[in-house]
């Protein structure tokens, strides 16, 4: 039960970059990756923008046979997957029964649902084609990705919305700690669909949705008014840390410690408490004081009310020292990808422990005073990164917090 | 910190019966709750029975006005919390809502909503449907509607490995608890009906048009179902010091992936012994410590033949001794709710040494022949039952429940 966990393999497809090299080059460049939406039409709406990911051809990591009845969740994921295999030089270092799968994924699937209900709708439901009826369920993504790579120890889906990538990080790091398995994939994965646009656009949640607001993807910056959708894949391969010296990988990072909260309020990502009792409980897990962090990866997503209230959690969390420890949001970049940022965080982390580079907050430009933290702003920073943080909130009321730490 | 957990409340929404009392009565009763669909038109579908809860009244259950308009899903789960609180005798003021968690399975979440968002826009526009309608159905809404009926600020999660979903859920929850990341969990499973599920099962040929048969020579398929079954888990020694009632305790599971075909289970089994084995193991128990099985038991021709297949690759020469049934062939297939429903019937079984029937069981297939206990349920001494679920996309999962000895 004490198993320390350690990170030693990472697959990212993103809006900025596909695999590890282009994505963490294009974070501390500050690329965006927000640009106008081609996978479906937008012209009804007063926002046009998505951190889409341009040209992703799936045959190019999947090969041409099997992936006819793939979403376009299933399609990132499935090689999101391959490419943190190969990142770790699993080889056969393991048996199928020792490496296991745990994805977040909560809207990725929506779309595929609505697909096949109203195609039920339209043609009578002795005539919907039963080879689209798989994706209606919430585990495809990861089931299709285990088929891939022959994962047969452990195969499971967290859905908490926009906390999912942290928690199935979480989840996959207590299975190993636990002694259930030796090795898993554990990351978030979300693929941008009309179905999510259309509802966070008529939500009015999405930046440019209301009249006379510039459609802007500015964490933490005054002109902020809502957020952008994006899309990607992040996974990374954790072990043992046994496991990972036995085998001489290249470790890239520890599980240090993580909480999670539930903020059982009407709108929950207005409470402060479960923010903060997930840091307190990550600090506690990690044996770790705020001093201690050397960067913290922010949820912060552009929105008016979540940027703020993270600030505030911060504060409460971090006392004295908040005003000292760099934050960046590479939502800026990213935009918001919901079940995979979390888990693009943890990447972003694990390379700024590797490199002593902290990525910005990219598009800030005019001050709020009620967001008066060290974001990074617009250039990234070089620093020696010990321990780095994750926050991560979901709409719905759920708080994690994960510290990775370079394993001593 | 090596904390024993156990189970210390039940509550069950189900189509032939809902609260522990009716519920296990009916099981034992060999009761079905297979009639006409009703909650959408099935006149164009080619089978046309399911197992839907009837008159259900989530007024009962809910004392927050603001979730009267909840979805289904959590609508039943709300109301299984409700009756498995009650019947633990909790009092939740007495413990800190940080240290109580939630950890729910599903299949399809709050289906319903999109069901009837996609109606809006086939029968009308788009434009007719309201944002607030759609928010509310992502699945996580199922663990954090709970939440926020009860207060409860601990971990939250939903698990939706489809049909096994609420194993693990349970699973996950029982982690939770040893790891000391909480003090009560509320684990199980809650699916409403789903016409998405309907039609699917449909089309692939898996739903019968009458009863479901599982282990029978002329079984036809699954009956879709819902409902909600959520347990209280607890670590014991707090459970003692309360003076609680304590049905069984949870000493392990095992989760196992086919990696196989994302419909179609292993043809031999593969996957499903190695989730049992795995599961035997984490208990530290062998397999001869087995009395009964809460069988997958679909009713479909692969997954009956396979998992009989599989429980003889375990078990060998006992399997012939094991008592194996199926309350699928009463309850349908609730979806994500089953196996919580199931663990829920294995906490009852082995503290009452009586095992429930598989009923419609008419004919012997040659291919299926363990005791599948028919049609009339039996009393029987068992110390450790396993809850066994298998699910789309080859996800696997056995739950042990063992009769609680201090």
């Amino acid at each position: 039960m004490d198993n320390r966990v350690v990170v030693t393999g990472i697959g990212v497809i993103s809006p900025i970059g596909t695999g590890k090299e282009s994505f963490w080059d294009g974070l501390k460049r500050g690329l965006s990756g927000i640009r106008p939406v081609s996978l479906f039409d937008v012209s009804r709406y007063r926002s046009k923008q998505a951190g889409e990911i341009p040209e992703f051809d799936p045959k190019t990591f999947l090969g041409q046979k099997g992936i006819r009845h793939f979403d376009r969740t299933s399609l990132l994921i499935t090689a999101a997957t391959g490419m943190a295999l190969g990142d770790a030089s699993l080889d056969h270092c393991y048996g199928e029964e020792d490496l296991g799968i745990v994805l977040g994924s909560t809207f990725g699937s929506i779309e595929s649902i609505s697909t096949f209900d109203l195609e039920a709708l339209k043609e009578g439901p002795n005539y919907v084609n039963p080879m689209d009826f798989p994706n209606t369920v919430l585990n495809a993504p990861a089931s299709r990705a285990s088929i891939f790579c022959q994962a047969k120890g452990l195969n499971s889906t967290v859905s908490t919305g926009e906390t999912s990538g942290v928690d199935a990080i979480i989840y996959a790091t207590d299975f190993l700690k636990m002694g259930r398995i030796k090795a898993v994939l554990a990351g978030g994965v979300y693929g941008l669909t009309r179905d999510i646009y259309w509802a966070a656009y008529r939500a009015g949640v999405l930046s440019g949705s209301k009249d006379s607001n510039v459609e802007i993807c500015a964490p933490f910056d005054k002109r902020r008014n809502g957020i952008v959708l994006g899309e990607g894949a992040a996974i990374v391969l954790l072990e043992t840390l046994e496991g990972a010296l036995n085998r001489g990988a290249r470790i890239y990072a520890e599980v240090k410690g993580y909480g999670s909260a539930f903020n059982p309020t009407r709108s929950g990502s207005e409470d402060l408490g479960g923010g903060v009792r997930a840091v307190s409980a990550a600090f506690q897990e990690a044996g770790l004081e705020a001093k201690d962090i050397s960067y913290i990866s922010a949820n912060a997503n552009s929105s008016i009310n979540g940027d703020k209230m993270e600030t505030v959690v911060i504060k409460e969390s971090f006392g004295d020292y908040a005003r000292k420890v760099p934050v960046s949001a590479i939502k800026s970049m990213t935009g918001d990808c919901l079940d995979a940022s979390g888990a693009m965080q943890c990447v972003a982390c694990i390379m700024a422990i590797n490199e002593g580079v902290i990525p910005p907050t990219i598009n800030y430009r005019e001050f709020d005073p009620q967001c008066d933290l060290d974001y990074v702003p617009n250039k990234k920073r070089e620093i020696p990164v010990r321990h780095a943080m994750v926050q991560s909130f979901s709409y719905t009321g759920n708080c994690s917090s994960l510290i990775l730490s370079r394993l001593s | 910190m090596d904390r024993r957990v156990v189970i210390t409340g039940l509550g069950t929404i189900t189509p032939i019966g809902s609260g522990k009392e009716a519920f296990w009565e009916a099981l034992l009763a060999g009761k079905s709750g297979v009639d006409d669909v009703r909650c959408f038109d099935t006149s164009h579908h080619r089978v046309h029975k399911g197992c839907e809860v009837r008159d259900f009244d989530f007024r009962q259950y809910t004392k927050n006005g603001a979730l009267e308009k909840l979805g289904r899903g959590s609508q039943l789960a709300i109301a299984a919390t409700r009756l498995a609180l009650e019947d633990s005798g909790l009092e939740p003021d007495a413990i800190e809502p940080e240290r109580i968690g939630v950890s729910v399975g599903t299949t399809g979440g709050e289906i319903q909503i999109l069901e009837k968002i996609n109606l809006l826009r086939y029968e009308q526009d788009e434009d007719y449907v309201d944002s607030a309608l759609f928010l509310k159905h992502p699945c996580n809404n199922i663990p954090a509607n709970i939440a926020k009926e009860f207060g409860f600020k601990g971990p939250n999660t939903i698990i939706p490995t489809a049909c096994a979903a609420g194993n693990y859920a349970i699973g996950y929850a029982y982690d939770l608890i040893k790891l000391g990341r909480a003090d009560v969990m509320l684990a199980g499973g809650s699916d409403p009906f789903s016409k998405v599920a309907f039609t699917g099962f449909s089309r692939l040929g898996a739903v019968a048009p009458d009863i479901c048969q599982p282990f029978d020579k002329n079984r036809k398929g699954m009956i879709i179902g819902e409902g909600a079954g959520i347990l209280v888990l607890e670590p014991l020694d707090k459970a003692l010091a309360r003076e609680a009632n304590i049905y069984a305790e949870v000493i392990g599971y095992g989760l196992s992936c086919d990696g196989y075909h994302i419909t179609t289970p292993h043809p031999e089994g593969d996957g499903v012994v190695s989730s049992v084995k795995k599961a035997l193991k984490s208990a530290g128990i062998r397999p001869e410590d087995v009395q009964y099985i809460n069988a997958h038991g679909t009713g479909t021709i692969a997954n009956d033949r396979a998992e009989t297949i599989s429980i003889k690759k375990v078990f060998n020469e006992h399997a012939k001794r094991l008592l194996v049934s199926s309350i699928k062939s009463m309850l349908g297939h609730t979806m994500g709710a089953a196996s919580a429903i199931e663990a829920i019937t294995c906490a009852l079984v082995v503290s009452n040494d009586v095992v429930p029937p598989t009923i419609n069981y008419i004919t012997k297939d040659p291919e299926c022949d363990l005791d599948y206990v028919p049609n009339v349920k039996r009393e029987h001494r068992v110390d450790v039952a396993l809850n066994t679920a298998y699910a789309f996309g080859g996800n696997n999962s056995c739950l042990v429940v063992k009769k609680f000895l201090n």
